[in-house]
């Protein structure tokens, strides 16, 4: 592994949280902005020094010492066993610079999977309770699934286990994104919807205030994207640095396939093609090619952003208008369907030596463990911490926008129309 | 949901065909979604009385 190629593919990352950061606040209202962005910063914080300090330790990594489980004669590694508060970080270093990288990049992955649920809770979610689901999310969800998966773990070990190949996910489709999904319906599901949302049992369209932000922040999602798969490539799936110009390629593809099959079905749906939506189709073959990121022919990436992106238009309206889930930014629909998506798209196009109905059985188990053990962890753990930490604001809260109720201030303090600037001089 | 987890881990502990596996599997798969749906239902009715 190149040291520096894969340090300036960490150092990368954050311009994947600036994007989602952009992006989500775009989507939201202005009266909500600055809260959005300060809950970016704060949920970007708590969960670099939680993950440090508590998640590291379980989250782990290949060839460290774990905790082991015995079921049926099989041993399970199921739990990492690194000392807290990275104490044991020096004594690797001397080893080698790879317990690092993995820190490091583990750090801002999980920071971008805090960023997921911020964008299904805006506009109505305290910074406090933001703060306590951040800290679950870096402290116990993120490095329990981190651990099975890259940490060398039991679906990472489906092999010797069950005779299977691994659970892939080459880039965090399912660690980082199907984490930061299911987070996020467990946080729409709590908080409920905006006020005005459904009156009089009809959706009413909330449009974002700034969509130029939102498609800046796709393009500087892009490239964190690029730095994020290749990184994680060549932690956990030993890519050569050269691997990194497929990876590129292969992010590019796949978010242009999700944008263009928006933009088209969204031209043939509303007759006009609808730009928020289209900056989720991106997101979303971003999200979806990262499963199989480098590892998937150019042609079926392709293939895999533009179902990525279909599948994205359809959900958001079914979240919406079935199932009555408001979610401001389309998170849900991004990174829990699309990063779905990915994980089954692997196993259906992923490289293989033996048995493509074993490569696809080992990703289906993957996404039951996502669903039926992940989903229940991280709702359960969010109703508890809102019984503590009320998560949604106040009726008034709800109406004066999160920026007057929370920071006292608007982002936009000259948008204010100011009644004496009408009286005749 | 956990309970379609649990089917698809017996699947892969106490079967050995991959075709038995595979139906198992997707069988705990569909367990799962359908936890999924009745929770999202659930949570459906509740945002209709509140608006």
């Amino acid at each position: 592994m190149n040291l520096a190629v894969c340090l300036l593919c960490i150092i990368l990352v954050p311009l994947a949280t600036a994007g989602l950061a952009l992006i989500h606040q775009g989507l939201g209202r202005s009266r909500s902005a600055a809260h959005a962005m300060l809950a970016t910063l704060c949920a970007l914080g708590v969960t670099a020094i939680v993950f440090v300090l508590i998640g590291f330790s379980w989250a782990g990594y290949p060839g460290d010492l774990s905790h082991t489980a015995q079921l049926a004669g099989k041993h399970f590694d199921w739990l990492g066993n690194e000392p807290f508060f990275a104490a044991g970080l020096s004594s690797s270093l001397l080893k080698g610079p790879y317990a690092a990288l993995v820190l490091a990049l583990q750090m801002f992955a999980v920071g971008l999977a805090s960023l997921i649920p911020i964008s299904a809770g805006s506009d109505r979610w305290r910074l406090a309770s933001i703060c306590a689901s951040s800290a679950l999310l870096a402290g116990i969800v993120f490095p329990l699934f981190a651990h099975w998966v890259w940490g060398a773990g039991w679906l990472a070990q489906l092999t010797p286990l069950f005779g299977l190949p691994s659970f892939t996910d080459a880039g965090g489709a399912g660690v980082i994104q199907v984490v930061g999904g299911l987070t996020a319906l467990s946080v729409a599901w709590i908080l409920g919807p905006r006020q005005g949302k459904y009156s009089d049992q009809v959706a009413t369209a909330i449009p974002g205030h700034n969509i130029v932000l939102v498609l800046f922040g796709c393009l500087l999602a892009l490239i964190g994207w690029i730095g994020l798969d290749s990184a994680a490539s060549m932690l956990f799936h030993g890519a050569a640095s050269v691997q990194v110009i497929v990876i590129a390629i292969n992010a590019m593809l796949s978010a242009s396939g999700g944008c263009l099959a928006a933009v088209f079905i969204t031209q043939l749906r509303y007759r006009k093609p609808d730009a928020s939506l289209s900056a989720n189709g991106w997101i979303a073959g971003l999200v979806a090619g990262s499963a199989g990121c480098g590892l998937i022919s150019p042609i079926a990436t392709i293939f895999i952003g533009i179902v990525a992106g279909t599948l994205v238009t359809f959900l958001v309206e079914t979240l919406e208008l079935k199932l009555l889930i408001d979610d401001p930014g389309g998170a849900i629909s991004v990174h829990l369907g699309a990063g779905l998506w990915g994980l089954v798209a692997f196993g259906i196009f992923g490289p293989t030596t033996g048995s493509r109905a074993a490569l696809l059985l080992a990703q289906l188990v993957g996404i039951a463990t996502l669903l039926g053990i992940m989903l229940p962890l991280i709702h359960i753990g969010n109703l508890l911490l809102n019984k503590f930490v009320h998560f949604r604001v106040d009726a008034d809260g709800d109406w004066q926008g999160m920026d007057i109720c929370e920071l006292g201030a608007g982002a936009y303090p000259e948008f204010v129309v100011h009644a004496d600037e009408f009286v005749p001089r | 949901m956990v309970s379609g987890w649990l089917l698809a881990l017996a699947a892969l502990l106490l079967l050995a065909g991959l075709g038995q596996r595979f139906a198992f599997v997707l069988a705990g798969l569909l367990v799962e979604l359908l936890g999924l749906g009745l929770v999202a239902y659930r949570y459906r009715s509740l945002q209709r009385g509140t608006q």
